[in-house]
């Protein structure tokens, strides 16, 4: 029975949200392989996110079934007082299935989702919100150049932009240092990184008296971006059957659109996406925003030639051949299927 | 950079949610004073949930800011696979924002909501769902019978009458269907004294409506119960700027909305407050639960006269004025 009276209804008030919350998904399943650097690199993303946005925010970090060692190091940074709000859920939901939680849930008016690898530097939400400003049907707002325009170019809302008054359409040619930091984050080979020179991107401009000049590049991309609350409660229930599967992902872009919301993005980079490998390339960006002292990194193999044995360059050869790439990336998925991943 | 394809990729299958969510809202700031007991009814709450599986659900549970070792004990239930969602706030965000987030998040098309001082009984789930399933136009459902204020389900009432009769195929009664010892259980468990709950008792009766063959009494609260998602979506987000105290606003938005508020004719839920259950024999409350979960008896021994007088003294209305309002003061000045 109850003896007493609750002391949470003495009218202490309850805690207001921010305006700004931030949203995570860390899928972390061991700390080997691809996912060697992965908590490293999260810590760094941390640390940049708290150096770079100017305004108070709440944090929130869904964990998709991460490793105990993962889990260990968020729930220290949930006691450090580091993350607002931590979801720990038993079972990968796979992203969608996690955005449905994030922009089901977040209570905070202006939504910012971020991939757990991706470094924030100042002046990513100003840009962010001069955007979402000057393009009040924006939807998403990335901040970074966007460069794959998963609608194409067909967009309903960009057409409906289009016939508008106000708005001019331009080409756009980012700076070389841009598209070539573009292509180190995704390691893009020669032959795809090639089109990024070549071709430019599209931005809309809005010509008005208060926010004249303003422009953002057409497109957004889902490593990171910014999304109001409004928005966002509409877009849920996305299909969610997979643990990253484009056309699950792209569900989210497809009813942005449909909504009559726009995909936008910043013309400089103020993210940049770390992926899942540090070398001192990287750390220099890192160290110019945390300004920390990081130790120097060995140079990875992608950097520099590293002297390997016989041995080791021969199956290297035979792994790059055409024929057999195919099978040892069969093998490769099914050991991590057979061990990290749950079964009907 | 990205070295690599992320083996995520290759996942073929993700667990689909449940048709339920069970979700708990968790908030014990110490374990002292009205929390000493706390934890312990926690863990009754959870062990009692875990007992009946006739229905498959995800647990999801929102911690409101608890203290450390009930985070540590919610923490291992989350290892262990009983919690499928937890949810650590660093903040308090009232029972209205653990609200918003639950009945927005929860990824079953059904949500249970309980306090975490809920006893479960076999059986409450699927007799809730029978309910929602016989009554489609129902808005929350709660696993005992409850004589709530009727204010709160005048639409509920009005609709019976209205679909009462062969023609509309439900069936309304009034009567004493709540009996006596299951209405002082639930009232007694609020700190009511025994008198009190039987002027209460003598002074009301009961309705009862009946539809597809099942049967549900009129009323509801929101200590417990099960809504749909797409029936609680309308109101949310709740505006409560504090921690308790504003969830009337839920049994007032349901009722004027038109949709009903009902109850099992069966006790099936027991709240069990800040204090353990105490039965003589030291079993818990004869749920066939962990014994050692069982109080120790709240019923003191005889007193002595000096105590006797200090207590006479201490229930003075203005001595305990003061002292509740310190006690305040120092919970506000940890919390």
């Amino acid at each position: 029975m109850r003896i007493g009276a609750n002391p949470a209804k003495a009218g202490l008030p309850a805690y207001v949200p921010q305006e700004l919350g931030v949203a995570l998904i860390t899928y972390i399943p061991l700390l080997e392989g691809y996912f060697k650097n992965s908590l490293e690199i999260l810590t760094y993303q941390l640390q940049s996110l708290r150096a770079s946005t100017t305004v108070p925010f709440d944090l929130l970090i869904f964990d998709n079934g991460s490793c105990p060692e993962a889990v260990a190091q968020l729930k220290t940074w949930q006691a450090e007082q580091k993350i607002d709000w931590l979801v720990l859920s038993k079972h990968n939901l796979g992203k969608a299935g996690a955005w449905n939680w994030i922009f089901a849930a977040m209570p905070n008016e202006l939504i910012c989702y971020a991939d757990s690898d991706v470094l924030f530097r100042p002046g990513w939400l100003e840009a962010s919100q001069a955007i979402l400003q000057a393009f009040p049907q924006a939807g998403m707002v990335a901040a970074q150049p966007n460069f794959y325009d998963v609608l194409e170019g067909q967009g309903q809302a960009q057409q409906v932009l289009k016939d508008q008054a106000g708005y001019e359409w331009r080409e756009y040619w980012p700076d070389k240092a841009v598209i070539d930091e573009f292509c180190l984050g995704i390691a893009a080979s020669p032959e795809v990184a090639a089109p990024f020179y070549q071709k430019p991107l599209p931005v809309v401009v809005r010509l008005s008296a208060v926010h004249d000049g303003n422009q953002a590049v057409v497109g957004a991309s889902h490593m990171q971006f910014i999304i109001p609350r409004a928005v966002a409660r509409q877009v849920t229930p996305l299909p969610a059957t997979r643990g990253l599967l484009r056309t699950e992902t792209m569900a989210l872009d497809n009813r942005v659109d449909q909504l009559g919301f726009l995909h936008l993005s910043t013309t400089q980079p103020y993210v940049f996406h770390m992926g899942n490998t540090l070398n001192e390339r990287l750390l220099v960006e890192v160290r110019k925003v945390i300004k920390q002292d990081l130790a120097p990194r060995a140079i990875t193999p992608t950097d520099q030639p590293v002297n390997r044995s016989w041995l080791y360059r021969g199956l290297s050869w035979l792994a790059s051949q055409p024929r057999c790439k195919p099978r040892l990336m069969r093998v490769y998925n099914l050991l991590f299927q057979v061990l990290y991943t749950e079964r009907k | 950079m990205r070295i690599g394809q992320n083996p995520a990729k290759s996942i073929d299958y993700v667990p689909q949610p449940a048709r339920v969510t069970v979700a708990l809202i968790t908030y014990i700031p110490f374990l002292s004073g009205y929390y000493a007991q706390s934890l312990e009814v926690l863990k009754l709450c959870l062990q009692s949930l875990a007992q009946d599986a006739s229905v498959p659900f995800d647990l999801m549970v929102f911690d409101n800011a608890s203290c450390l070792e009930v985070r540590n004990y919610l923490l291992d239930c989350q290892t262990n696979g009983q919690i499928q969602y937890l949810v650590l706030s660093d903040k308090n965000v009232g029972k209205g924002g653990g609200w918003n987030f639950i009945f927005q998040a929860a990824p079953g098309e059904t949500v249970a909501y309980a306090d975490s001082d809920i006893l479960f009984r076999p059986g409450w789930l699927s007799e809730s769902l029978a309910i929602l399933e016989a009554f489609p136009q129902a808005g929350m459902v709660t696993a005992r019978p409850m004589r709530s204020p009727e204010a709160y389900y005048t639409t509920t009432l009005e609709w019976a009458q209205q679909y009462g009769g062969a023609k509309g195929g439900v069936e309304l009664e009034q009567g004493n269907f709540i009996p006596w010892e299951v209405y002082l259980e639930h009232v007694t468990s609020l700190g009511t004294s025994e008198e009190q709950a039987r002027q209460w008792y003598e002074s009301r009766s009961d309705w009862r409506v009946k539809s597809l063959g099942v049967s549900a009494i009129i009323g509801a609260a929101h200590f417990q119960f099960t809504v749909r998602k797409a029936a609680i979506r309308p109101f949310l987000p709740f505006h409560m700027d504090r921690p308790m105290g504003q969830v009337r606003t839920l049994d007032e938005q349901m009722n004027q909305a038109g949709l009903l508020r009902l109850s099992t004719c069966q006790p099936l839920v027991k709240h069990l407050g800040n204090t353990l259950p105490f039965v003589a024999g030291g079993a818990a409350n004869g749920t066939g639960l962990n014994p050692s979960l069982a109080a120790q008896s709240p019923v003191r021994g005889p007193r002595r006269g000096g105590a006797i007088a200090l207590q006479r003294f201490y229930d003075l209305p203005w001595v305990k004025k003061i002292l509740l309002r310190l006690y305040d003061r120092i919970f506000r000045l940890y919390h």
